[in-house]
């Protein structure tokens, strides 16, 4: 555990997730015109409250669309070994994770419309007590790993 | 042994009690509400309508129940309109347990558990109301003539039930004595939890004594003076405490644990006799529990953490294998029970002491946050939440003392505190998944925090040692990594 692992996940990550964090912001956006509107028909809001809600607007904007995707992206790293899978990511708090194959039950792929736009896909691996993501795998490579993981895995399964 | 049977007609009790039991808590608002406009004659027509109800259903229900014991497999037939059948495979069976209640001893019957090897309790069976002969000859046929043998295991069962019983003396097997006994229900944690039952029932009763009576009863107390109520006070204390004691009497009245070859086996109960099987296999970690009143005087509880969805599954997701030992016995209770594992603390690695200030800090945050406040707008209470904040402080510092962990080839021992110091031996094979989580100040003073994963009872068991050095927490990835070693 010592050295990070190799494999870094799609590039178009980064694509996905800021598109993510549009459509999130867009629902902000909304809140923001409606206190606006409540504020110019009504009168009812104070205006500087107004101003507080688009300035966390814009902030949470810029944070999540534009500083997170990249900075998630290159922490992002995985890696499949024959035995176990190790995993890397996190932006402040760094974790890192090994799953043993023999431990893997089983593991599925998904794929939202975000995800699809860009043709990647996400694995989900679980063992009997824990479940672990690898996000926006590029979708062969994540069909690919997914039948290599549960092929790995099926090997000697012994009691839980 | 071919013919469906029925249950013994007790368990139209059982289901009448077990339908009171669930619906209580649906009726009792409109039962308050029926109470409240005192409309006593709806009342006991309405009663009358959903007891007889229930016990029309509970008779039902116990007429079209059949159990059904063939060739090597059980049979359950059930369901009023909705008929569901059951075919339980004798080698699918983890274990048969055997208990009775009150009710079971004055009829002489059993109740009779079949835990299947499935997380999923649904898979499992269990029959509420048979004679004790018959459950007896359930137990022995479903357990010992097993016609498929282990798979992968070559040692055969031993298949005479006459045999097993020759074997038993030499079985490892120990009984709590009656004083162990009587301090398990002294020190034991259910005086608190009666005195909070306490509290809720009274403040339920509240609402319902009438106003007059209780403003007199207050106005009495009053007039009695400080040292009569401080009395009344120790009294009712006292009176809680024997209940407790009394409580754990009644449950674990002759604790018994035998070991057999591949399962734990545990007897106990005075009004309700219980037995638990614990096959060997779905032991995931073994530990002891001290809370700070047994530690104080060197006790101990040793206990398993099970991979089960269990049908009478109590609260506690551990299963306590002895009510009290004493600490220095454990090694010896557990290399006799449970010499798979074996107990070493000797050299225990701790985190460091650059750690503990974080171990204070997540202690006394909220505190610190109650000081300040009232620090600001009540200056003079302010040592409230300083005695607060000071003991929580204490017990930071005492679960920085206590933690701390060992490697030995296959298993790893792990010592926590919460408020009572837990120490748990888990087998390498047993641990899911191992994380090791950095922020950015662990990274700057290279500490870790480790996270590894087990399966129990309930959504799995979390294992957290905070704030290790990170050499330590690679050496323990680097022990864990199924990766060959270069």
């Amino acid at each position: 555990m010592r050295e990070q692992p190799n494999v870094k996940i799609a590039t178009d990550a980064i694509k996905a997730w800021q598109l993510t964090a549009h459509i999130y912001a867009l629902i902000f956006l909304l809140i923001t015109i409606g206190a606006i509107v409540v504020y110019i028909i009504f009168d009812f809001l104070p205006l500087w409250i107004v101003f507080i809600i688009a300035g966390l607007t814009v902030a949470e904007w810029i944070i999540t669309a534009l500083i997170i995707p990249k900075l998630r992206w290159r922490r992002w790293r995985y890696q499949v070994y024959d035995q176990e899978i190790y995993i890397q990511h996190g932006i402040l708090i760094v974790t890192r994770t090994i799953v043993p194959m023999i431990r893997v039950q089983h593991v599925d792929t998904q794929q939202g419309p975000v995800l699809k736009k860009y043709k990647l896909a996400t694995l989900e691996i679980s063992t009997a007590a824990t479940t672990h993501q690898i996000p926006a795998l590029l979708e062969e490579e994540a069909y690919d790993l997914r039948d290599q993981i549960s092929e790995l895995a099926r090997v000697e399964q012994d009691d839980v | 042994m071919s013919n469906p049977k029925r249950l013994h007609p007790a368990a139209v009790i059982f289901n009448i009690i077990q339908s009171l039991k669930q619906s209580i808590i649906g009726l009792l608002p409109i039962a308050i509400v029926i109470i409240r406009n005192s409309n006593t004659f709806y009342l006991i027509i309405g009663l009358l309508v959903i007891i007889g109800l229930i016990i029309l259903f509970s008779f039902l229900s116990w007429l079209r129940f059949t159990y059904q014991l063939e060739e090597d497999q059980l049979r359950i037939e059930r369901g009023i309109l909705i008929r569901k059948k059951r075919t339980i495979s004798k080698h699918r069976i983890q274990s048969i347990d055997l208990s009775q209640n009150v009710i079971h001893r004055i009829f002489g019957l059993t109740k009779v558990a079949i835990e299947t090897a499935g997380n999923d309790s649904s898979t499992d069976a269990a029959l509420s109301a048979v004679r004790m002969e018959d459950g007896r000859m359930l137990h022995d046929e479903l357990k010992y003539k097993k016609h498929v043998p282990e798979t992968g295991e070559l040692e055969t069962e031993v298949s005479d039930n006459e045999q097993q019983e020759q074997d038993e003396a030499h079985l490892p097997k120990r009984t709590i004595t009656i004083q162990a006994l009587l301090i398990t229900g002294s020190t034991s944690a259910s005086f608190g939890i009666l005195i909070g039952l306490f509290g809720v029932a009274f403040s339920q009763v509240e609402t319902l004594i009438p106003d007059q009576f209780y403003d007199d009863a207050t106005r009495w107390l009053l007039s009695l003076g400080m040292q009569i109520i401080i009395i009344l006070a120790i009294i009712v204390l006292i009176f809680l405490w024997l209940l407790s004691i009394l409580y754990t009497v009644i449950k674990d009245w002759n604790f018994t644990i035998t070991r057999y070859e591949k399962e734990l086996f545990i007897t106990r109960g005075l009004l309700e006799k219980k037995q638990t099987t614990i096959p060997l296999k779905r032991i995931q970690a073994v530990g002891m529990k001290e809370s700070p009143i047994h530690q104080l005087f060197g006790f101990a509880r040793p206990y398993v953490e099970i991979a089960s969805g269990e049908i009478n599954s109590s609260q506690e997701v551990n299963t306590i294998i002895f009510p009290l030992l004493r600490k220095k016995e454990f090694a010896a209770f557990l290399s006799e029970f449970l010499p798979e594992y074996s107990y070493r603390t000797e050299n225990l690695i701790h985190p460091p002491k650059k750690a503990l200030p974080y171990y204070l800090w997540r202690s006394i945050n909220l505190p610190l946050l109650a000081v300040i406040i009232t620090g600001i707008f009540f200056v003079s209470y302010i040592w409230i939440p300083a005695i607060i904040m000071l003991v929580l402080g204490i017990m930071g510092f005492a679960v920085f003392k206590s933690i701390g962990y060992a490697i030995d080839e296959q298993q790893i021992t792990i010592q926590t505190r919460t408020i009572s110091k837990d120490t748990a031996i888990i087998p390498h094979r047993r641990i899911q998944a191992l994380q090791q989580k950095q922020h950015l100040l662990h990274r700057k003073q290279s500490l870790a925090t480790l996270d590894m994963a087990i399966l129990n009872k309930g959504a799995g068991r979390h294992f957290v040692i905070k704030e290790l050095r990170t050499a330590d927490s690679y050496s323990i990835a680097d022990w864990y990594s199924y990766r060959e070693k270069v």
